[in-house]
Parts: C-alpha cells; sequence; structure tokens
C-alpha cells in the first residue's frame, strides 16, 4: 500500500504531491530523500538503487528524462508492485503528454493530478490500462487547448465511464468507433552485446519488442504468426494475448487494445556477430596514454547504420585530454565522459579517434580501464532474425490496411579496453 | 540569425503552453480564489481549484478554505466535483467536522444514474475516513457491491479496505461483502476482492476454500496488479490447506532436517547435489523462517509436525495452483513473474522448478526498474538450485551501466552457480573486471575469485597467479600513494591468496614464498600484516620456505622500527612462530635476531607492543635454553604447552560468511530491505486449516492496524516479563490468572496481559510462552528498531499501546457486586394516613417494552388498621396508557406509567412489594401520581433517575475502544476534577484485597454499578512500583439508551493518590448529547 507519490525534479524540488491514504506523509521526507541523494550518488537519482529505505519509510523511486517518481510506505508490500506501478505511471504521463520533464508536469499538473488519482486508489493501482484512462480524462490535444484559448473552458474529464472499465476485455472498449481501420506492427530491437579485453564477443543477444499500433472497428480478433519462433529464448507478453494458442503453436492470437501498445518483448540469445566492430587500444607509457579507436562495418546488414556514437568515461587522474577524430566529432562532457559521435560510417574510409591522455604526477601507467558504450541505429531491419509470417485480422467489416516495420539499435553494447 | 533561431525557440515553447494549466501552476495566488470559489459559474469554480491544486502541488497548505470548497460538492459540473474530491481527500483527515457537511451529497450521488459519479462518490465517501459516516458508507458499500456497473462493485471492493480500520467491530459484515465479490462475474471485481480480502481478513483462509477454484481459474484474466496478490493469497491457501508438497525443493530441505542430527543431513546434501539442487544447512534456516511455525518452536517438536504436513504434487488443488499460475510466468509485469515464480519455487515438484529460470532473468532485461529487486531474489533461488542456474552464468556478467550494489549482488550470484564448465569464461570476466575504476568493485571481484578457487580445486593455481601478478602490480601502484580504493584491492588480493593457501599450504609453497619475497616492497600495513603473518604461520612448512626464513627474519628485523603498530605485533608474532619451529642449525643465529627484535620492542613507544614483547621474553626462553637441563626455567614445560597454544594453535577453520540475512519470503519487501518490515507474515503453518465454518469468526486477529499487527505480541509480552519480576501486584495476578485456568469459577479479581489474553484463544498460555521465548532474536531487533524508527505511527494507537503496556487489567465481573437499590419516599405515612411508599429503581427489564423503566414500590402500611383499595395512577393522563407500546415513538413525550393492579387491602405492619413500569421519555422532571388509599388520593412526586434509563450493553475492551473512537469530539462530554476522599473507603479493609488501588477501583466500580445500570467492561490498574500511587486507575462502562438503541460510554479515570484526595475525570460519549451530558451529571454526583 503506497502512501504517496512525489514526482521531483531534476534538483530534488517537489512538482506534484499526491497523497494517497488518510494518514498523510509530510514531503520532509522528500527533503531527506534529495539528501540521501546527494550523498550516495552526487545528486543522480539514476544511480540509486529503487527501494531505499529512510528513518520513517520504505522509499521505491523510479528515474525517467530528470523527472523522479517517488512512493513512499510503512507496511510490507510487494517491492515490485510499487515499483512497476511508479514505471507505468511514467509510461502513462509519457504517453499522455507526449513527453515528460519538469515543465510539461507542471503545465499539466490538473491532468496529472487527475491521472494519479484515477490509477491509485487507497494506495493500490485501480485503473492503469491507457486505453480506459483515456476515456476517462482526455489527454491534453491541440482542439483541447485551442477551446480553451478561445472559450476560456474546457473539460478534460469525460463524463462517462468507458465501457471496458467494466467489460471481460479491460483493455479494450467494446466499441471503437471512427477507425481508420489500419493496423501497424513494429519491431524493435536492442542488441546488447559485451567484447571483452582480448576483443573476443563474451556475450551478443538481442532484446525485442513487437510494438502495435492498431485502430480497428469493433472487436476484431487477431492471429501473428512467425517464421522462425523457435529463435526466441524469453518472451513477455501483453496481457491480450492468450496463452493457449501460444503453448500449443507458437502463435499469437488476441484482441488488440486500441491504439499503441506493447504486444510482446522478447530475447534472442547467443548471436553470433554484431554489425559493426569497435576496436579501442589503450597504452601508456611513463606519464601518457596513447588512446586509439577504431570503429567499422563487420557485418553489413544491408541497411545503413545510423547515428553511431561511441561514449566512455575518461579514466580518473588524467590531467588533460586531447582527443581528435578523423570523421564526426569529439566531445568531452562535463562528467568527464568523451562522446565521439560518428553519424553513419562513410565509405572511403574507417574512422578513427585517437590522441593523448596526460596523466597526473607521479603515475606511470594507467591501472584502471574505461569501457567504451557504442550506440546505432539500424532502421528496417531487425538483427535477432526474427520474422513476421502472418498476420490474420478476423472480425472486421472490410480488410484492414497492415503495415510493418523493424529496426535495431544498441542497448548494453559494452567494448572493454 | 541567433537571434531569430531563440524568439522561434521561445515561441514554440509559447505554444505549447497555451491552453495548458501553466500559468495556474507557475501563479496560483494571483487572483482571488474564494471570490471565484463562491462564482455562480462552473468555470470560475473550476479555475480557483485548480489554483488551490497548485498550491496544494506546491506545498502550501489551504485548509482553510475547506468550507468553500466543500459546498461546492454539490455542484453538476464533473469537472468541479472531482477537483473538490481530490482537494477533499487530500484534507478530510484534519478537517473531519466540515467534511461531514458533504456526506448528504455523497448519498445523493450514490443512486446517481451514471455509474461514474456513484463510483466518485463511494471512493471519495470512504476516502474521508470519517469514523462517524463509517456506517453509513458500509451501508453504500453492501450496496454497490451488487451494482449493475462493474466499475463501481470494484470500488465497492476498494471502499472495503478503507473500512476495516474504521469499522473494527464489524468485521463479520466485511467478510461477507468479501464473499460476494469473490463470487462475481467480472475478473476486475474478483482481483479487487482479493484485495479487499488481503486488507479485511487475511486469515479468513477458509473464506477462499469455497472459491478456490474459481479464483484459481479467473487468475489468468484478472488486472496485473491484483494478480500479485491474489497469487499471494492462494498459496497460502493451499499451504494452510494441504501443507507442502512432497517432492518440492523446499519439503526436500525439511526431510534433511528431520534427520535428528544436522551432521547427518549433510551427506543428504551430496546426494542431491547430483540431482541439480544443493542443501547446506543455511538453506534449512531459510526455509524455517519463511513458515509461521518453525521460527517459533524448538526443533525436536517442530519436526514431528512437518512429517505429516507434506502432500502429494498430485493433489488437486495444488496442481490447478501451478497450472494457473505457469501462464503468468509470461506476464509484462516483473512483480507478477516473481510471485508466480515463488509459488513454483515453494510448490512445485524439484523437477519442474527449472520452468522459472528464464522467465525470472528475462525481467532482468525487460524491467530494468526491477532488476536489483529481482536480483536479490535470484541470489536466494540460486543458493538453493546453483546447477540449475549455472548454464545462465553469462545473465550476470556485468554491464558498465550497473551500479555497484547490483554488481555485488551479480558477483554472489556467479560465485554461487560457478561450475567446472562455466568457471573458465567467469574466472576470464573477473580478470576485465580487475581493470574497473570502480575499485570497491574491484575488491569485491578479489574476493569473489578467492571463494570460486576454494570451491573448484582447479582453477586454484591460475587464480593464484592472477592474484600474485595483481599483488605485484598494485604494490607498485599504491607506492605512489594517489588513490583512493587501491589498498583495498591489494589487502583483499593478499587475503584471497591467504584464504586459498590455507587450504594446502605446502603445495602452494612457491606462492609463499614468492609473497613473502615481495614484502619490502608493499608498504601499505594491513597488507604487510597479513604477508608477516603468513610468513609466520607457514614458516617451517615445506622445502622452500625454511631456507628464506633466514633472510625474511632479519629483514624484518631491521625494518622494524620503521614500521606501525599492528606490523610491529606481527613481526614479533612471526618471529615467536619461527624460534617454535626453527631448526637446530639455525637456532643461534634466530635466537639471535629474535632477542634483539625483543629488546627493540620493549623499549617501543607503544605500550602494546612493550607488553607483546614482555610476553615473549617470558614465554619464549623455554625454546631457547633447552640445551643445558641446568638453565631449564622451572616451568619449562608450561610455557611450551602456552606458548604452542597461543602461537601454534590450529585454525577454525572459517566458513565462507553463511550469514544469509534473505531470509524472508520471495517477493516481499522484507527480502528487499533485509529486515522484517511492519507488516511482514511468514507463510502459514502447513495444514493448518480446519474446514469447519466457525474458522471464519475467528478472532485472532484484533486489528488491521497492520504497523503493529506483526510485533505487537512481542512487545506486550516483554513487558509482561518485566512486570512480573518487578511488581508484586502483577505476580499475584499472572497466579491469579493461571489459577483461573484451574479451575473454572469466577475469580474475583483476575489480571492479564493483552498476549495473554491472545494466547488463550488459540492456544494455552504455556505453548504462547515457548513461542515467544525462542522466537528469533534477530528479527526481534530488527522489528523493535524500526518500530522505533517508524515513529510516524498513528497518535491513537500508541496510546493504546501505552496503555496496554503499563496497566493490569482488572476484571471484575458485574456480579461480584451486589446491587443494593437506594429508597426513596414516594409517600410519606404522615401524608397519607399511614401508608408509606417507598420505591427504588430497578435494572430489571420490564416484559413488555424495552423501553419501559422498572421501579419497585415498597407499600407498608404503618398503622394498625387495615388500609383497602391502594392503587397508584398517573396525575395527568390516565388515558392513552394503554397503548404505551405504540405511542412510545411518537410525539407525545410527556411520562406516562403503565396501569397496575391496586392493592384490595393491607394488613398492619404489612409490607408489599409493586412493581410500577414508566415511560420516562428521558424527562427527568419529578413524575407526579396519585395514590389512592381508602378512597382518599394522595398526590406523589417519583423522582427519575437517569441512572436506570440506559440498560447495560455487554462489550468487551476491543468493541468499547472502537465505540469510543467513533464517538468523539461533538459526541464526548467530560467533566475533570471530581474529588473523592478515600478516607471513607477505610471500611474496605474487611474485604480480602488489602491493595489499596484494589480497594478504590472496587469501591467507585461498586458505586457506579451500585446506582446504575451498566455493564462493567474493564478496570485497567497501573502498574508501578509506588504502590500508593493511583494514576492510570481507569473503569470503563458500557450502556445503552433503549428507545434509540445507542451505546452510551462512561469512561473514569483516576488521578492522585490512594491515600490522599482523588481526582476523577469522568467521561461521557454517546450519539445522545443531551441524554449524555445529563448522565454525566448524575455520574458525577454518584460519586460524590
Amino acid at each position: 500500500m503506497l502512501q504517496c507519490i512525489f514526482i521531483l525534479s531534476d534538483s530534488g524540488e517537489v512538482i506534484v504531491e499526491k497523497q494517497m491514504v488518510g494518514h498523510r506523509v509530510d514531503r520532509a521526507i522528500c527533503v531527506w530523500f534529495w539528501d540521501y541523494v546527494l550523498a550516495n550518488a552526487a545528486g543522480d537519482p539514476s544511480k540509486i538503487l529503487q527501494v531505499v529505505v529512510s528513518p520513517t519509510h520504505y522509499l521505491f523511486q523510479i528515474y525517467r528524462n530528470g523527472v523522479t517518481f517517488l512512493a513512499c510506505t510503512q507496511v510490507e508490500m510487494p517491492p515490485l508492485m510499487a515499483i512497476e506501478f511508479l514505471s507505468r505511471v511514467a509510461d502513462v504521463l509519457t504517453d499522455y503528454l507526449g513527453d515528460l520533464n519538469e515543465d510539461i508536469i507542471k503545465d499539466n499538473f490538473v491532468i496529472v493530478y487527475q491521472i494519479l488519482d484515477e490509477m491509485m486508489d487507497n494506495g493500490f493501482p485501480l485503473t492503469t490500462e491507457p486505453n480506459i484512462l483515456k476515456e476517462m480524462i482526455a489527454p491534453p490535444n491541440i482542439v483541447n487547448k485551442m477551446l480553451n484559448v478561445v472559450t476560456g473552458k474546457s473539460s478534460t474529464l469525460g463524463s462517462k465511464l468507458p465501457d471496458a472499465a467494466a467489460s471481460f476485455v479491460p483493455w479494450r472498449t467494446t466499441v471503437v468507433k471512427d477507425a481508420s481501420n489500419e493496423v501497424y506492427v513494429n519491431i524493435v530491437e536492442e542488441l546488447d552485446a559485451c567484447v571483452n579485453r582480448e576483443g573476443v564477443l563474451v556475450k551478443c543477444e538481442a532484446y525485442g519488442e513487437i510494438q502495435v499500433n492498431c485502430s480497428l472497428p469493433g472487436v476484431p480478433e487477431l492471429t501473428m504468426s512467425f517464421a522462425n519462433p523457435t529463435i526466441m529464448n524469453d518472451f513477455t507478453f501483453h496481457p491480450c494475448v492468450r496463452f493457449r494458442p501460444w503453448e500449443s503453436d507458437q502463435v499469437l492470437s488476441f484482441v488488440p487494445p486500441d491504439g499503441q501498445f506493447k504486444l510482446m518483448s522478447y530475447r534472442v540469445k547467443k548471436l553470433k556477430k554484431t554489425p559493426i566492430y569497435v576496436k579501442p587500444q589503450l597504452t601508456s607509457d611513463s606519464g601518457n596514454c596513447r588512446v586509439s579507436v577504431m570503429v567499422g562495418i563487420r557485418n553489413d546488414p544491408g541497411k545503413p547504420i545510423d547515428s553511431i556514437t561511441v561514449q566512455f568515461q575518461l579514466p580518473p587522474l588524467i590531467v588533460s585530454a586531447d582527443l581528435t577524430a578523423n570523421y564526426g566529432t569529439v566531445d568531452i562532457l562535463a562528467d568527464k565522459t568523451c562522446l565521439w559521435t560518428i553519424g553513419q560510417i562513410p565509405k572511403d574510409k574507417a574512422p578513427a579517434l585517437s590522441g593523448n591522455l596526460r596523466l597526473e604526477e607521479g603515475l606511470a601507467q594507467l591501472h584502471t580501464m574505461p569501457t567504451f558504450q557504442v550506440k546505432f541505429k539500424i532502421m528496417g531491419v531487425a538483427l535477432s532474425g526474427l520474422q513476421i509470417d502472418k498476420l490474420d485480422v478476423k472480425n472486421t467489416p472490410s480488410a484492414p490496411y497492415k503495415g510493418f516495420r523493424a529496426q535495431t539499435q544498441a542497448g548494453k553494447y559494452d567494448v572493454r579496453s | 540569425m541567433f537571434g531569430l533561431q531563440s524568439s522561434g525557440a521561445a515561441a514554440s515553447w509559447v505554444v505549447g503552453r497555451m491552453g495548458t494549466d501553466a500559468h495556474l501552476y507557475d501563479d496560483p495566488d494571483d487572483a482571488s480564489i474564494p471570490a471565484l470559489l463562491d462564482s455562480r459559474f462552473d468555470a470560475d469554480k473550476v479555475d480557483a481549484l485548480k489554483r488551490l491544486l497548485a498550491l496544494i502541488a506546491q506545498g502550501v497548505d489551504v485548509a482553510h478554505l475547506f468550507p468553500q470548497v466543500v459546498k461546492n460538492v454539490a455542484s453538476q459540473s464533473l469537472e468541479v466535483k472531482k477537483l473538490v474530491y481530490l482537494y477533499l481527500l487530500h484534507y478530510a483527515d484534519k478537517r473531519q467536522n466540515e467534511a461531514l457537511l458533504s456526506v448528504n451529497i455523497f448519498q445523493k450521488d450514490l443512486s446517481d444514474i451514471n455509474p461514474l459519479v456513484r463510483a466518485w462518490a463511494l471512493r471519495t465517501m470512504a476516502g474521508i475516513r470519517l469514523h462517524v459516516v463509517a456506517p453509513l458508507v458500509l451501508v453504500a458499500v453492501k450496496k454497490c457491491a451488487r451494482d449493475p456497473s462493474a466499475y463501481v462493485r470494484k470500488c465497492a471492493a476498494y471502499a472495503l479496505c478503507k473500512l476495516c480500520d474504521l469499522l473494527p467491530d464489524q468485521a463479520m459484515a466485511l467478510e461477507e461483502i468479501v464473499d460476494i465479490l469473490f463470487g462475481d462475474n467480472s475478473p476486475g471485481v474478483v482481483g479487487a476482492a482479493a484485495l479487499a480480502f488481503k486488507t479485511v481478513c487475511p486469515s479468513c483462509l477458509a473464506l477462499v476454500s469455497k472459491h478456490f477454484r474459481k479464483l484459481c481459474e479467473t487468475l489468468p484474466d484478472i488486472e496485473e496488479w491484483t494478480q500479485i496478490i491474489l497469487i499471494e493469497i492462494l498459496l497460502r491457501y493451499v499451504i494452510a490447506r494441504h501443507g507442502f508438497v512432497k517432492d518440492s525443493l523446499l519439503s526436500a530441505e525439511i526431510q534433511g532436517i528431520n534427520d535428528s542430527d544436522p551432521v547427518a543431513s549433510m551427506p543428504t546434501q551430496h546426494d542431491s547435489a547430483g540431482n541439480g539442487f544443493c542443501g547446506t544447512i543455511s538453506n534449512i534456516m531459510l526455509f524455517r523462517h519463511y513458515i509461521e511455525e518453525f521460527s517459533g518452536f524448538p526443533d525436536g517438536e517442530g519436526d514431528s509436525l512437518r512429517l505429516s504436513s507434506v502432500t502429494t504434487s498430485g493433489n488437486n488443488d495444488v496442481a490447478i495452483l501451478l497450472k494457473c499460475t505457469s501462464p503468468l510466468l509470461w506476464s509484462r509485469n516483473s512483480g507478477v513473474i516473481l510471485a508466480a515464480a515463488s509459488v513454483h519455487w515453494i510448490m512445485a515438484p524439484i523437477g519442474d522448478v527449472k520452468r522459472i529460470i528464464g522467465p525470472v532473468l528475462f525481467t532482468l532485461r525487460s524491467s530494468p526498474d526491477a532488476a536489483h529487486v529481482m536480483l536479490g531474489n535470484i541470489l536466494v533461488f540460486a543458493k538453493t538450485m546453483p546447477l540449475l542456474f549455472a548454464p545462465f552464468y553469462e545473465e550476470f556478467f556485468i554491464n558498465a551501466s550497473d551500479p555497484y550494489q547490483t554488481r555485488a549482488l551479480k558477483l554472489e550470484i556467479l560465485t554461487t552457480i560457478a561450475t567446472e564448465p562455466s568457471i573458465q569464461a567467469i574466472f576470464e570476466e573477473f580478470q576485465d573486471y580487475i581493470k574497473d575504476p570502480d575499485r570497491k568493485f574491484v575488491a569485491d571481484t578479489v574476493a569473489a575469485i578467492a571463494l570460486c578457487a576454494q570451491k573448484l580445486p582447479s582453477i586454484a593455481t591460475t587464480c593464484l597467479e592472477g592474484l600474485l601478478a595483481l599483488v605485484f602490480y598494485e604494490s607498485s601502484m599504491s607506492n605512489s600513494g594517489h588513490f583512493d580504493g587501491e589498498d583495498a584491492v591489494l589487502v583483499q588480493a593478499i587475503m584471497s591468496i591467504k584464504a586459498i593457501v590455507k587450504v594446502n599450504p605446502v603445495s602452494y609453497e612457491k606462492v609463499i614464498v614468492r609473497l613473502v619475497r615481495s614484502v619490502d616492497k608493499i608498504k601499505e600495513p594491513v597488507a604487510r600484516c597479513l604477508i608477516i603473518w603468513i610468513f609466520g604461520e607457514y614458516n617451517f612448512m615445506g622445502n622452500l620456505i625454511p631456507k628464506i626464513v633466514p633472510a625474511v627474519l632479519k629483514y624484518l628485523a631491521w625494518t622494524f622500527t620503521a614500521d606501525v603498530v599492528e606490523t610491529k605485533l606481527q613481526i614479533l608474532n612471526a618471529s615467536a612462530k619461527v624460534i617454535m619451529h626453527c631448526p637446530e642449525e639455525h637456532m643461534e643465529e634466530f635466537k639471535r635476531i629474535v632477542a634483539y627484535v625483543i629488546e627493540l620492542a620493549t623499549y617501543d613507544l607503544n605500550y602494546d607492543v612493550r607488553d607483546r614483547a614482555r610476553l615473549l621474553s617470558r614465554l619464549l626462553p623455554c625454546y631457547t635454553t633447552h640445551l643445558g637441563p641446568s638453565h631449564h626455567p622451572p616451568n619449562g614445560d608450561i610455557c611450551k604447552e602456552l606458548a604452542y597454544h597461543i602461537f601454534d594453535g590450529k585454525l577454525q577453520p572459517s566458513s565462507p560468511s553463511t550469514n544469509n540475512y534473505r531470509i524472508y519470503l520471495p517477493g516481499s519487501l522484507s527480502q528487499a530491505v533485509l529486515h522484517a518490515a511492519p507488516g511482514y507474515t511468514p507463510l502459514p503453518k502447513p495444514q493448518s486449516m480446519e474446514l469447519s465454518h466457525n474458522k471464519i469468526i475467528e478472532p485472532t486477529r484484533s486489528n488491521n492496524s497492520v504497523a503493529e499487527s506483526g510485533s505487537s505480541i512481542y512487545e506486550s509480552s516483554s513487558v509482561y516479563d518485566s512486570e512480573s519480576e518487578g511488581d508484586g501486584l502483577s505476580d499475584r495476578g499472572t497466579d491469579a490468572s493461571l489459577h483461573h485456568q484451574d479451575n473454572q469459577d469466577v475469580p474475583l479479581v483476575h489480571i492479564y496481559d493483552t498476549s495473554i489474553q491472545k494466547g488463550q484463544t488459540g492456544q494455552n498460555a504455556e505453548e504462547n510462552f515457548a513461542d515467544l521465548i525462542s522466537t528469533d532474536l534477530t528479527e526481534l531487533m530488527s522489528k523493535s528498531a524500526l518500530e522505533s524508527w517508524l515513529a510516524e505511527a498513528p497518535a491513537d494507537t500508541l496510546v493504546q499501546n501505552s496503555l496496554q503496556a503499563s496497566s493490569a487489567r482488572v476484571a471484575f465481573t458485574n456480579h461480584s457486586f451486589e446491587r443494593k437499590p437506594k429508597l426513596h419516599t414516594l409517600l410519606d405515612s404522615s401524608d397519607s394516613n399511614g401508608l408509606r411508599v417507598l420505591y427504588a429503581f430497578s435494572s430489571e427489564v420490564s416484559p413488555r417494552s424495552r423501553i419501559l423503566v422498572c421501579v419497585d414500590l415498597y407499600l407498608e402500611n404503618v398503622t394498625t388498621q387495615q388500609l383497602t383499595d391502594i392503587a397508584i395512577k398517573s396525575e395527568e393522563a390516565s388515558s392513552g396508557v394503554d397503548s404505551i407500546g405504540q405511542t412510545s415513538e411518537g410525539s407525545v413525550s410527556v411520562p406516562t406509567i403503565v396501569p397496575v393492579e391496586g392493592i384490595h387491602s393491607l394488613a398492619p405492619q404489612q409490607t408489599e412489594k409493586m412493581v410500577l413500569e414508566v415511560h420516562f421519555h428521558h424527562h427527568l422532571l419529578p413524575l407526579k401520581l396519585s395514590v389512592l388509599c381508602n378512597g382518599k388520593i394522595h398526590p406523589a412526586k417519583l423522582h427519575p433517575d437517569i441512572a436506570y434509563f440506559v440498560r447495560p450493553l455487554p462489550m468487551d475492551l476491543n468493541a468499547f475502544l472502537c465505540k469510543e473512537n467513533q464517538l468523539r469530539g461533538m459526541f464526548e462530554y467530560a467533566r475533570r476534577s471530581v474529588k473523592i476522599h478515600l478516607v471513607q473507603y477505610d471500611h474496605l479493609d474487611k474485604l480480602e484485597h488489602s491493595d489499596k488501588n484494589l480497594q478504590v477501583a472496587h469501591s467507585v466500580a461498586s458505586k457506579i454499578l451500585g446506582n446504575t445500570n451498566v455493564h462493567l467492561v474493564s478496570m485497567d490498574m497501573p502498574v508501578t512500583f509506588n504502590v500508593d500511587d493511583t494514576s492510570g486507575l481507569c473503569w470503563r462502562f458500557s450502556s445503552e439508551i433503549p428507545s434509540t438503541s445507542k451505546p452510551c460510554l462512561i469512561t473514569i479515570l483516576a488521578e492522585g493518590h490512594a491515600s490522599g484526595p482523588l481526582d476523577l475525570t469522568v467521561k461521557v460519549n454517546s450519539e445522545d448529547t443531551v441524554f449524555a451530558l445529563n448522565l454525566l451529571n448524575r455520574v458525577v454526583a454518584i460519586i460524590e
């Protein structure tokens, strides 16, 4: 049972306070929390654990885009319920407001209050399905805003209980009107890889999500099957997916919610190769450290590899760093992070970063080695090789338009040096 | 160009904010909020309410506008309504009386045609948590539980949770509603019902039994949050009903402990290790903690219970539960996955447990926020079945973005699951980690390497090589003295070497030699100490080490003065060890060196070093002077023995830290924070449930304020213990209560404490005590520590606690007081030709109607002649009295009497008793009667006594306190400093109690009970060392007003000394306030 939820800005200021039960929690707890963040993570809440024990309360916190969602309880409750709920709140707010940051929450604080009140009652999640919430509390769209400006009044509240709140399929309203009769399926994969100091690929796997944007009238029945379902090692499903057909035939059968949702997430382990290589080399000698990083395409996925960046934390005990690249830009950020933005790899040359790190006086060699974090994005391909075989839509008056997309980006891609 | 861009950005920013409530948040105070609230237009009201909300968000207290806001609750606009509700819920607990104003609107809204309005009204009405309206809410919930809209029914279930602390005495009614909701068709409602069940009556597992199958089948369809709750309920039910599964991991462990001694169970561990499961003593401890009973009972007793409490996996209920929870392992919610995994881990047959591993590991990637909590649980799973996790070691490789705590957990899991096939890869990873910038993590890695090497000796040599290289490298690094944490890595590396070498020192002698040879390069004192210790410990072993001893010893003697105190002590120890084992040929040389070292130490600045030197100089001669028997010191042998034990005693094999603090159920908060959070409940005792349905009424769970439920037993019991030691009074009380158990007579007094009271409900007191004494101490500590942390507990429970803690309760039964009715004169003999009529109020209940008050009339003929035709009539209306029953509720509120038959004749000196039934209508004015006698009419006045207008209402203390809580504020009248003197009670000495407190208690109670028609609920005695001090003495009486059936509670509190004047505070709580005030006056009059 959560006693209250606070939304904090990235300077520890309380943006929104929502008490959940009769016994109120003083916002002094936020001050305590922020002192804790300052003491333990130098003011960066993303480095704090999700469960924190304060002298008076147990705190749960998650961090998104400079905004901390903080919840308090004093009694036993499943911690994952609190954490998952907070991330659901963050997701719903992002979905509603288009983005999530301090200003946007302040600008729409009434909606935030209404959403929080509907999502949680007496410290326990009440309505968390975005579709139903949207019918109870209208998202701030441009029409609403203009109405507000022109007429000076508007209501964000739906006057009527959504049918779905009471239906057997809580994620879908029974009648979806003015649907454009189309369904889009988007496979988004993240490639996790780990290359050790010897240059050996220790681990390489793809974490994928199938996102569906569905705008179909009535109560449609969808069936999706894969060409190669066996390559998936793990999966989780949206509650709309029926377990039986998946267990027996590995077919996804579901009545979709209206709008955007995550149908499933999966993981394909033990991939053999990464699309690009990053070869860092650090040699230190008598107070100097030569850095050289080479980046190139190892396995051409057939589509352009975009927005490649390589990022690493400069080792401590460095007096100065002089790093240049023959392609792209090199920035050294405030927290001693070096960010090399490459973009696309050019045809004619191999991007390379090189330079010199000057070590502190009396230090001959570098004793710690940085880990290089690689980012990239490839549109139009799922690197795991997962393929959707077909998508059947039943129960619709006319055949809907079906669209498919795929993209892969780097997830936790670590190259150690 | 630049200016253009920035103005463009500003413009888009303005557009983005246009039409939002941004201006309200930025400047909520720029308009007069009260004026807007009173506006006729909804738009203005909305504006004002939004401003208020903005102020709340910014932490400004706007409670003073409460009255103006509340009246807007009647608005027709849904938006206004919703905003008012938001405000109301935020402040209701502060402004209870004003919040009452809104109740009528809620009542009205509850019958609105829009289900959303009904739901909101119900949510808010329950959410404002007013004791006074709680009964109304209960009625509303009952109604809404049958609402056509599932959303409203769901909200009804949520409202139940809010009600349960407000209406603790209505537990039965609440349970009934839970029962109804469990049977609902809509999965959403069933889920909410599970939540209500958990809050309202978590121990009434019998309630689950009739819905069990249906609940299991609905489980996959209900909402994810309630799935977490329902899974837990079902698990508890199955365990309480059927016990554990015979071939599950958990009961396999239990079988292990059933072998009479723990050592014997070790071999079984190896047997099962081949199976993929490895049980260790700590695992067994872990499982014992999960179950309520196991942590309480001494071993022998518990074992016998266990064998019988095992079921097979073929059991239907178990099978259904497992079947219905397995698809949930694919949930998108990590909480659901963990809950389902816990069920399988506890209940599934060993062979099926592995299905949880994949899903559980996947959550580390799919819900990154949950990763740390999940890892904590995985660690527990992995410790009990390391081989099942072994193939998945790659999951636990460290990412650059992992925070330190996550890394530490991953390392621990890696060491737990490392096996021969995987160790190579793991070891390579570890080598990478050594270069990590986080040196604390590096030190942990080095420690982990040692643990792996101890577990898998095949890699020990490789590990040692790596560690030695690390030591050499680090020693060169740390000499430059720049870095924090570098020393820790070095020290940890040497400690790891020490740990690995210890297993078989002779075979690693080369390593020892190389390490010892590097001692001159290492400056870090702790590291030097460790190396010197290793040198001393193994100086005589193998072939190589003895060869370097002379050189090292010389070196140590040489650097002695330059070292720090700890190192000096270690050098002294090492020299002693060397001399004890030194071969003949080096004896002379070593003697000289050691003598030199001791000499240096004797003149050291530090007294510890000097002391050590003196000790050695007394002990060591027995080794150095054994050549000539003439020089043999008198106690040589003893010295040798002593020295041997000091310096050569076998080291205790220090087992790798068996402290496992993750002893709480997987998925619980307690497991994540490593102490029992308030409200944590272990699994029920296996097969403890009886299927009789009376169990539902079981009163074990007295309150739901979870913060205290877990620990109250311990607390009060410890208080009880100290009391019985320190105070004669409660000693006697204990005897009395024990005595009470033996014979069934009702004793006059028995003193008991809450713990005993609780104990009596389930088991006898002795069992209860055993339970308490053997309770795990650490658990107790952490609980009480946390209690003291959580000082924010609601104030009234604190008061209640302290009451329970410091007072014993004296129970007088109502029968132990004689009611001596006081006789009043109705008619004096002088006025009426010799007829004397006396009257007394009686506590009898009239057979005609409960609202009639019985008055006993005693008619006595004091003359010598016969008196005839005596009758008593009401002076005014002699009509209408027949229909007393009907008119009672009517507007006629004149006191009336029920006609009674007259007495035909009364002989001289004869006394006749007559019962007069009067309906007073709560009038306190004298009732005019006419007494007919010998044909004459004599007017008479009957003075009503309000103390007899009430009827006793038996209730127990808890019920009393609850009722009292509901009747606070305007329903409470109190009169302070009612003084009484105790001198008048001296006559009580003849009673068997000599204790003054008891005397006081008894006398006041008898006064009240003798003169009013009430029920004595309890009498609390202060338990203090000062016997004379009566402060805290407290009486509680309950009664009800017959005409309205409203309870009327009387509390009397004493202050002062038993020997001096006593200050009493009398308090009456009743909804009928006028009546309460009158009653209060009367009670005060009685006492005085």
